[in-house]
């Protein structure tokens, strides 16, 4: 495969070299042809990377031919968009076909099932791990970085000991052979015979040398997390993070964990957890469940002590009774070890699964002792202060804050948990670990009745809209009637709002669910709510008229369902469901391999590391080529004037744009062939007339008298449009055909691309919007690009915002429709000029919204679905 | 439902994911499901149980879809057959459709697009 690879690599490098040579001859309209050949692919490579993030969303079914063929298909447009590239630009860019091939193998490895432990990498922080990553970590580990890097929660700091340095030591030891040898002559109904083995082979471990790399990597960790907190001394919590621990085969407690262990003694507390795997009962353990030796692959976690004030266990449903709605939490004073094995006396809390979380029961007990860091390390039971020996460890405020967080982690894993938690000094909950936790379905409510149960709830709509995210929660509605409204979100609700927005990501983590009226299951919004696994729908067309703020419903997004009343059964069968959608190998998969896909690093083109080796994901390489073939196409806008082939020209008008046109056929009036500059009459180009029109348009193009800042905005428009030393060194460049646009824009601080097609053919035709900015201040510009994209959105654009990069994309209208919509862009194209300065407040984007649909409206351009009547 | 007996439905698929999301959510709706990965199990299964209603992969290991539904049409003409498939060309579906198949669904698609054409299917099957 991957020889066949560099073969066709090769030959391609080849075949492009003989364009060095031929680049004067090859005419213009040829080499637009290419550019154009560009924007094809790097449309259907978008859309591709959208359809597949698309599929997380649960709501489809597909299967590994699916991930194939799609990315093979996206392959193929890329290996187009760089050769393409290196046509107009000849062999100026061939390094991209490295940097694409790298990208690459990195999938075709993932996709192969090979899972390459990375070398080297015996300890690796927890800011660098992911769920993906349990088979180098284990489970426990993989999943408490899951919580702290996606949903962002408190977790100790700290650092994985991998399964490779697992490999690296029974390697060096020679323990593999060893293991063979005694297991082959084990007989495990033979329990003194257990002990023995047991014995000799934890005696093995603990007496085993480190090779040299992983003490050295180790070390590295460490002296990293002192860096933090150079001036205390670092303790921590050893804990075992096996293959296949905390999965359906809990090993619960069977390896050891050892705590408040001082840094310079990290290396046997590693050896003793791993020693701990081989103890008469965990073989025994293993023998019965069928499991091999080889089976066996130990992480370790290391995690910085916390100094907690209380500690303890909490799961998310009630072991006894399920159906009983509430969390159940037990918690001691001081370290939570005690709580976990049973051996102190804990208070116990019961506390209701539906927001606020108040308590509905609870036991408190006399606590004597704790169980506390000792000041060398280890750990020392001491009596408890007499003020707190009957004193609550959880207040009603601490247990709401408890509950909240295993809530979320619950969602998150769309399973009940089972957490370990601390209260540190700061009254922040800690996690320390967390695992599912293993329950029947709450009892009286068997599969097969669930429905039957829901059946009691009255269906307040169904099948409206798009599922983005799917997934069941139940809770008050908030509707969100303005901007401002943001801010009162309450924890815990239904988020009912009239479109998808880029700002909703602001309260993701709080909201259980969300509804919308218009919006699209692509943008922003819904990358978002996919990440956090929040059920949400998109796209039902009148959830606000319907919902009101305070109604108590039930949003199942798994049937596309919005149920009155709470649905209990409903939740409860979503975290008991058979299978996880989210843990099927085809979604692991896909997820994995969009992560060399669509995360977009490469934002300003001004960067520096804005070339080919910055290039670390698709998407960095569609968007360098489309940046560059841009770039490329202007230059030979410019060496090219005057040839024969293409007619370049300036367009003098009322705006001073300083725009140059280039016609490629049909585009420009035959009559203004051979004058210097032409005028907006001389245009024929259907898009470009659109364009103007709405450029044009009276009050798009602000005459307000200027604010301070507003001189430096001139000074830098007026270096744009008023450079004109060089004849065509401007960067704003239309070129045009009778049905076809695409126009290059810096204005002031923006560049914006627009990409048009109108024709009768109405499935030919689309546009495509993209602005980027930069320079001012990054409120400022995400404020900008909010505004932009709300405008886009209302439009029905198909809208994507990463950072200050806006790209709006609508096709397949008819011809004038299409037609207002480029009108439209014109108008936005004018109106944003006054942004960089006027975005003082996040108000002024309703502000803005508001005018420029008043603008827009005036010249009879209206969104069709979503008039908006105000901000 | 709307009669006492649930209708039933055979489900096969090479893709071990196709039967395991699909199997619980038709379920879910009511239908009585058994889902197969191995073409030569369902095969076998014909011979014992006539279903209500079929969906099938066209393109397998081991077995085409294309025999299958050509046996299940053959041994009860009666039973519903739906296409699934990740290979839909003109002359496949041309050909299942000669073949009596009552539709043909492509892959990737939505859970409740299948369940739209089962239900469709089942009022075919059951006219009430």
């Amino acid at each position: 495969m991957i020889d066949e690879m560099m073969r066709f690599i090769r030959g391609m490098k080849n075949y492009l070299k003989q364009y060095r040579n031929l680049e004067t001859e090859y005419p213009f309209a040829k080499l637009f042809k290419k550019f154009q050949n560009i924007l094809a692919a790097n449309n259907a490579s978008l859309e591709l990377i959208a359809d597949m993030g698309d599929k997380l969303s649960g709501e489809y079914v597909f299967d590994r031919q699916y991930i194939l063929s799609t990315y093979d298909n996206l392959k193929n447009q890329i290996y187009r968009l760089i050769f393409d590239l290196n046509t107009l630009a000849p062999g100026k860019y061939v390094r991209l076909f490295d940097v694409f091939e790298e990208i690459h193998d990195t999938i075709q490895q993932a996709i192969s099932g090979k899972w390459v432990l990375p070398q080297g990498d015996a300890a690796m922080p927890y800011s660098e791990l992911s769920q993906d990553m349990y088979e180098l970590v284990g489970n426990k580990n993989a999943n408490l970085a899951e919580i702290r890097n996606t949903l962002e929660l408190s977790t100790p700091d700290g650092f994985a000991i991998t399964t490779s340095a697992f490999r690296a030591f029974l390697e060096k030891n020679g323990l593999d052979e060893y293991l063979q040898k005694m297991m082959a002559s084990w007989d495990p109904e033979d329990e003194a015979a257990t002990e023995k083995i047991a014995a000799d082979i934890q005696n093995q471990f603990l007496c085993g040398g480190f090779p040299l790399e992983v003490t050295r990597q180790i070390q590295g960790a460490i002296e990293k997390l002192q860096e933090k907190s150079p001036k205390e001394a670092l303790f921590f919590a050893v804990r075992s993070s096996a293959w296949g621990e905390d999965s359906i085969h809990s090993f619960a407690g069977q390896y050891k964990t050892f705590l408040n262990v001082p840094a310079d003694q990290l290396l046997d507390s590693y050896r003793k957890v791993l020693a701990s795997a081989y103890s008469p009962g965990v073989l025994s353990y293993r023998y019965q469940k069928g499991f091999h030796i080889h089976e066996l692959a130990m992480s370790v976690g290391c995690q910085a002590m916390v100094k907690a004030k209380a500690s303890g266990v909490i799961y998310t449903l009630d072991t006894l009774s399920a159906g009983k709605d509430v969390l159940q939490a037990t918690a001691a004073w001081g370290l939570g070890a005690p709580v976990v094995d049973g051996s102190v006396a804990a208070d116990q809390y019961r506390i209701t699964r539906t927001p606020p979380h108040t308590l509905s029961g609870f036991n408190v007990v006399h606590k004597s002792t704790m169980m506390v860091a000792a000041k060398n390390g280890g750990t020392a039971v001491t009596p408890v202060p007499e003020e707190l020996q009957q004193k609550a460890c959880l207040t009603p405020e601490l247990a709401q804050k408890l509950a909240e967080t295993a809530l979320l982690i619950e969602r998150y894993f769309k399973r009940p948990q089972d957490i370990e938690w601390a209260i540190d000094s700061q009254d922040r909950v800690m996690i320390l670990q967390a695992r599912p936790l293993n329950i029947q379905l709450p009892a009286g409510c068997p599969k097969d009745q669930i429905d039957i149960s829901a059946a009691d709830h009255p269906v307040l709509f169904k099948n409206q809209g798009v599922v983005v995210q799917r997934g069941v929660a139940a809770g008050k509605v908030f509707v969100l009637e303005n901007n401002a409204d943001i801010l009162n979100v309450p924890y815990g609700a239904i988020l009912v709002a009239r479109h998808t927005s880029p700002r909703l990501a602001r309260v993701m983590r709080k909201v259980h669910g969300i509804l919308t009226d218009v919006g699209s299951p692509m943008g922003h919004m819904a990358t978002i709510a996919r990440e956090f696994r929040v059920p949400a729908i998109v796209n039902t067309g009148f959830a606000t008229q319907i919902l009101k703020t305070g109604d108590e419903i039930t949003l199942d997004a798994t049937q596309n369902i919005v149920y009155a009343g709470y649905a209990k059964e409903l939740c409860y069968d979503e975290i008991t469901a058979e299978d996880v959608f989210e843990e099927s190998y085809e979604y692991r998969l896909l997820r994995r391999i969009l992560r060399k896909i669509s995360p977009l690093n490469l934002l300003d083109p001004h960067d520096k590391n804005f070339r080919p080796s910055g290039c670390k994901t698709v998407h960095d390489i569609i968007r360098f080529i489309h940046e560059k073939a841009v770039k490329e196409l202007i230059h030979l806008g410019d060496t090219r004037i005057g040839g024969s082939d293409a007619a370049s020209r300036r367009l003098k008008f009322g705006i001073p744009l300083g725009l140059v046109v280039i016609d490629i056929g049909g585009g420009v009036l035959a009559r203004s062939a051979s004058a210097k500059d032409m005028s907006p009459e001389d245009i024929t180009s259907v898009p470009m007339k659109a364009f103007l029109e709405g450029l044009t348009a009276p009050g798009m193009w602000s005459t307000e008298p200027m604010s301070v800042d507003f001189g430096s905005f001139m000074s830098s428009l007026t270096r744009t449009f008023s450079d004109s030393s060089t004849r065509f060194s401007g960067r704003n460049l239309a070129v045009l055909s009778a049905e076809y646009l695409d126009l290059n824009l810096r204005l002031g601080y923006h560049y914006n691309i627009i990409d048009a097609y109108i024709a009768e053919k109405q499935n030919d035709n689309y546009a495509y919007f993209r602005f980027l900015g930069g320079v001012t201040d990054v409120t400022r510009r995400s404020r900008r690009a909010r505004f932009i994209g709300e405008v886009l959105e209302r439009f029905n654009f198909r809208v994507e915002i990463r950072g200050d990069l806006v790209v709006g994309r609508i096709k397949k209208l008819d011809p004038a429709a299409m037609y207002e919509k480029v009108k439209m862009l014109g108008c936005l194209v004018a109106y944003t000029r006054q942004l960089d300065v006027q975005m003082h407040s996040d108000e002024n984007i309703a502000d803005h919204i508001t005018d420029f649909f008043k603008g827009a409206t005036n010249h009879d351009i209206g969104s069709e679905n979503n008039r908006i009547t105000s901000g | 439902m709307t009669s006492d007996q649930k209708t039933t439905v055979l489900l096969l698929d090479d893709e071990p994911i196709v039967c395991k999301r699909l199997k619980p959510s038709l379920e879910k709706a009511g239908y009585d499901v058994e889902a197969f990965t191995k073409s030569r199990e369902a095969m076998h299964r014909l011979t014992e149980k006539e279903f209500d209603i079929a969906i099938t992969d066209l393109k397998m290991d081991g077995m085409d879809g294309m025999a299958f539904l050509t046996e299940v049409k053959k041994r009860h003409p009666a039973t519903e057959v739906i296409v699934i498939t990740g290979f839909a060309t003109m002359e496949t579906a041309k050909e299942s459709y000669q073949k009596g198949v009552f539709d043909f669904v492509a892959k990737p698609f939505k859970l409740g697009e299948i369940l739209e054409v089962v239900k469709k299917a089942e009022a075919k099957h059951r006219p009430s």
